[in-house]
């Protein structure tokens, strides 16, 4: 029931998160930005948060491009009870002439709101090849057997031939192996040459390609390479060593010594049953031919806001406490997403950095592919107002557009803000020791202050730092109350024993009391008896009504006193004792005939008019 | 014959404790009286390093005080070490939570370097009227009242629950207090440039830089690191040379 009850809480707390998550998110990406007529390019929108209710477009028209929906994945991530998911939808853009289009803002409504992808620009360009598979700055194999012999081959593919410093470029490395061969060992390949930063290689995504008609195991290899300077670059070539397993010849078929670069290992007939014989291994080394790039240096002119990113941004902001006294920290969170060079880029600025002091910022960066060109950089800014300002101002972030060619500045919005507190004083020199030597400072815009005098009194001497709960002497002062509380404890349990006694007693001569009125009421008594219990009768009400007076000493004078009697009672009651006694103390019998009725009627009035 | 040890107990606790306290205390201070006074001349003849060392060998005796760490904060201060001087002018008003010099002082080195101080929670903010020790006696007054309450109106049930309820929120703000950004675990930056990282090596990525003096909480302690809460509500690994607690 318990574990039930935990699920459920579970569940709920996970369904309120995901309810509380925060509001759709739009992203639109290509997978190049740089194509040649021919060679297929990927355009990805993704929304964030989506919910059920998503309407992608089904169709996008644009003249030059075919654009086809390829189907759509989804993702969710939990982190600390949050729940996200995320939607993202495929579209192969294949080019079909060169020229460079604009990818316009694309509507899509998820539950009630409307979100517009950001427009997108794919630069097609002439197919230096109209046969290749891919015409792109494409680096093509070097080596291993051309056409039908082909066993292996290495493919370096760049998508532009001229880049700005800076710009990060996509770059596929293909490693395609024949799909008769096994690959039974192959290490990463790697990017070679000078004049640039290549970022780590992703894993390789393996493919089942026809090419020339045969039929090859490929697999691709997604990075990005950033020029580090000016000037003309070759790139590559990659050369990979690979551990292939290739089929055995027959015995009876005449051979040379294995040599899989200089004839046809295929053409042995063992071929048409690949996995019936054994298989042969062989190290074999592919190599791509290298690619050209021209890296042209950024335009003169750069903002002072230029933070060194280059690429296409987009900037959120914002500031978190809104409320402060001066010199209290304010952290401003700006979050760049987008596609660029996210590894070069400076946090954005204050575009007026008047009454602020600045910390220097931290940065995460969360990316959305392989190799770390798309993604989300967020800066933590600290801050802190020097003076009463009633607003954040704008954070400028700029950097440098290669599509549009220039430099492009974005700025958040303005945030409101409350400063409380007064700027701290000028001066607050008082009794300053004279022959102390001037105050260091920072070099601060204000006038150094300087700090109060030194006092020669020691004051109160202490031994800790400690808080009284954590020292033993709160706790043995503790002993104190606790010895007081006991002390009550055990005045108070006396209390109530006496009372205890009290009500015993008190209880007894009731009972006495109503046992001898009963008696007195239905039984004929003889005069002793009757008289004696009659003025116990009167003792024990006496005794009861003063619960300190014994019993034994009421007499009628007593029980006069304690119930305040009239004359004449208190000489019926002096007679009642006086017979009583008479009869106890005088040896007389108890009578011989019985008691009148009257006589007894006038007593018991008497004792039940006691109150 | 009961009553009797009971009342020598009490004679012990309210008379021979705090004149043993008294008894440790007195060799101490009366050496670092006059470690005081020459430091003091020092600080006075501009020799605020030799200063420095008389100020912290009269720490070093375990007879603190208010002005003792003032005076000390001073000539950090004026040896250009603002990190040690908000250190001590936050040892002095820990001791002396009203030290109006100390208060006056920390806030100018605060300007100075820059620093970064913790922001205190909400709840924090709301139990700023009073200190740990406060909530401390609070809570132990309230449970002795609520116990004799139980000793002499053992029916006053709701009385009892009140007096219970009290205690345990006197408790409870007392160890929000000790355990918060004013509490034990508090240090101060003395060391220029240092960064607070996601993990304990120098090439780790930095969280946060820190100017000298600014606050941290220490949540944890690993050798020659701490895991600390930072002033942007963040968490990461100091250099534990880089730090000192501002209780001693």
């Amino acid at each position: 029931m318990d574990r039930r009850v935990l699920i459920l809480a579970l569940v709920a707390t996970v369904q309120i998160q995901s309810a509380l998550a925060d509001s759709p998110k739009i992203t639109a990406v290509l997978t190049s930005s740089d194509v040649v007529v021919g060679e297929t390019v990927q355009l990805q929108i993704q929304i964030d948060n989506a919910g059920t209710s998503v309407k992608p477009p089904s169709n996008i028209d644009i003249p030059g491009l075919q654009i086809h929906y390829t189907g759509e994945s989804t993702s969710m991530t939990m982190r600390n009870l949050s729940v996200t998911s995320s939607i993202t939808y495929n579209y192969t853009i294949l080019p079909e002439k060169s020229g460079t289009y604009k990818i316009p803002s694309q509507s899509i409504r998820v539950g009630k709101n409307n979100l517009q992808t950001p427009e997108l620009t794919l630069r097609v360009a002439d197919s230096p090849n109209p046969t290749a598979r891919a015409g792109s700055n494409r680096a093509p194999s070097g080596n291993t057997q051309t056409g039908e012999d082909k066993i292996a081959f290495a493919e370096l593919l760049v998508p532009k031939k001229t880049a700005y410093v800076g710009e990060m470029i996509p770059v596929v490395v293909r490693i395609g192996f024949n799909s008769r061969t096994r690959v039974a060992e192959m290490a990463p390949p790697q990017v070679n040459g000078q004049g640039f930063t290549v970022q780590k290689l992703g894993e390789g995504e393996r493919n089942l390609e026809n090419i020339d008609g045969r039929s090859y195991v490929v697999f691709n290899y997604k990075t990005a390479i950033s020029a580090a300077r000016v000037g003309n670059f070759q790139i590559g070539p990659v050369e990979q060593k690979a551990n292939i397993l290739v089929p055995r010849r027959s015995s009876g078929t005449r051979r040379k010594p294995f040599d899989p670069f200089s004839e046809d290992p295929f053409s042995d007939p063992f071929f048409a049953l690949p996995f019936g014989g054994l298989m042969e291994q062989h190290e074999i080394n592919v190599k791509s031919d290298p690619v050209s790039l021209e890296v042209k240096a950024l335009p003169a002119g750069a903002p002072p806001t230029f933070s060194g990113a280059v690429g296409s941004f987009s900037m959120t902001a914002e500031a978190n406490p809104k409320r402060v006294q001066i010199g209290d920290p304010i952290t401003i969170k700006a979050a760049i997403s987008g596609r660029g060079n996210f590894d070069r880029m400076n946090a954005p600025e204050l575009s007026d950095e008047r009454g602020w002091h600045k910390y220097p910022p931290s940065s995460n960066f969360k990316q959305d592919d392989d190799v770390g060109i798309s993604g989300t950089k967020t800066f933590e800014l600290v801050v802190s107002p020097n003076e009463k300002l009633t607003r954040v101002p704008p954070l400028a972030f700029t950097y440098f557009d290669p599509v549009k060619e220039k430099y492009v500045t974005l700025q958040s919005e303005t945030v409101p803000l409350i400063v409380e507190g007064n700027a701290p004083a000028s001066s607050a020199i008082a009794g300053t020791t004279p022959g102390a030597s001037a105050t260091p400072t920072l070099g601060g815009k204000q006038k150094a202050q300087d700090i109060l005098h030194q006092i020669n009194e020691r004051g109160k001497i202490v031994s800790s730092f400690a808080t009284f709960y954590a020292r033993k002497e709160f706790w043995l002062a503790q002993l104190l109350p606790l010895t007081f509380a006991l002390g009550l404890m055990g005045w108070k349990v006396q209390n109530v024993r006496a009372s205890n006694r009290a009500a015993l007693r008190a209880a007894q001569l009731q009972h006495e009391r109503d046992e001898l009125l009963r008696k007195l009421r239905r039984d004929q008594l003889a005069p002793r008896e009757y008289f004696s219990d009659a003025s116990r009768v009167v003792q024990l009400k006496a005794a009861l009504k003063q619960m300190n007076i014994e019993p034994a000493t009421v007499d009628a004078e007593t029980a006069a006193r304690v119930f305040d009697l009239n004359a004449e009672q208190s000489e019926r009651m002096r007679r009642l004792f006086a017979t009583s006694d008479e009869f106890r103390y005088s040896g007389a019998s108890n009578g011989e005939g019985r008691l009148s009725g009257d006589g007894q009627r006038e007593t018991l009035d008497l004792i039940e008019s006691l109150r | 014959m009961k009553l009797s040890v009971l009342f020598q107990i009490l004679v012990l606790l309210v008379f021979a404790l705090p004149s043993a306290e008294a008894a440790s205390n007195d060799g101490p201070s009366r050496t670092g009286d006059d470690l005081f006074a020459k430091a003091n001349t020092e600080f006075a003849a501009g020799n605020f390093k030799a200063a420095i060392a008389d100020y912290e060998a009269v720490v070093g005796s375990g007879a603190w005080s208010a002005n003792l760490f003032y005076d000390l904060g001073n000539a950090y201060f004026r040896d250009g070490d603002f990190g040690r001087a908000i250190l001590n002018y936050d040892r002095a008003l820990r001791l002396d939570r009203h030290h109006p010099e100390a208060d006056a002082n920390l806030r100018i080195a605060r300007d100075q370097t820059r620093s970064l101080e913790l922001t205190p929670s909400a709840l924090e903010r709301y139990l700023n009227f009073g200190t740990a020790n406060f909530f401390a006696i609070a809570a132990a007054i309230s449970f002795w009242l609520t116990i004799i309450l139980l000793i002499l109106r053992p029916g006053r049930v709701l009385w009892a629950v009140a007096g219970i309820f009290l205690t345990a929120i006197c408790g409870f703000a007392a160890y929000k207090s000790e355990n918060g950004t004013h509490g034990q675990g508090v240090a101060i930056v003395i060391a220029e440039n240092t960064e607070a990282r996601v993990a304990t090596v120098d090439s780790a990525r930095s969280v946060l830089a820190l100017p000298a003096g600014s606050e941290v909480l220490i949540l944890q302690e690993r050798g020659d690191w701490n895991y600390a809460a930072l002033p942007n509500d963040q968490r990461g690994w100091i250099a534990a040379s880089a730090v000192e607690k501002v209780r001693l």
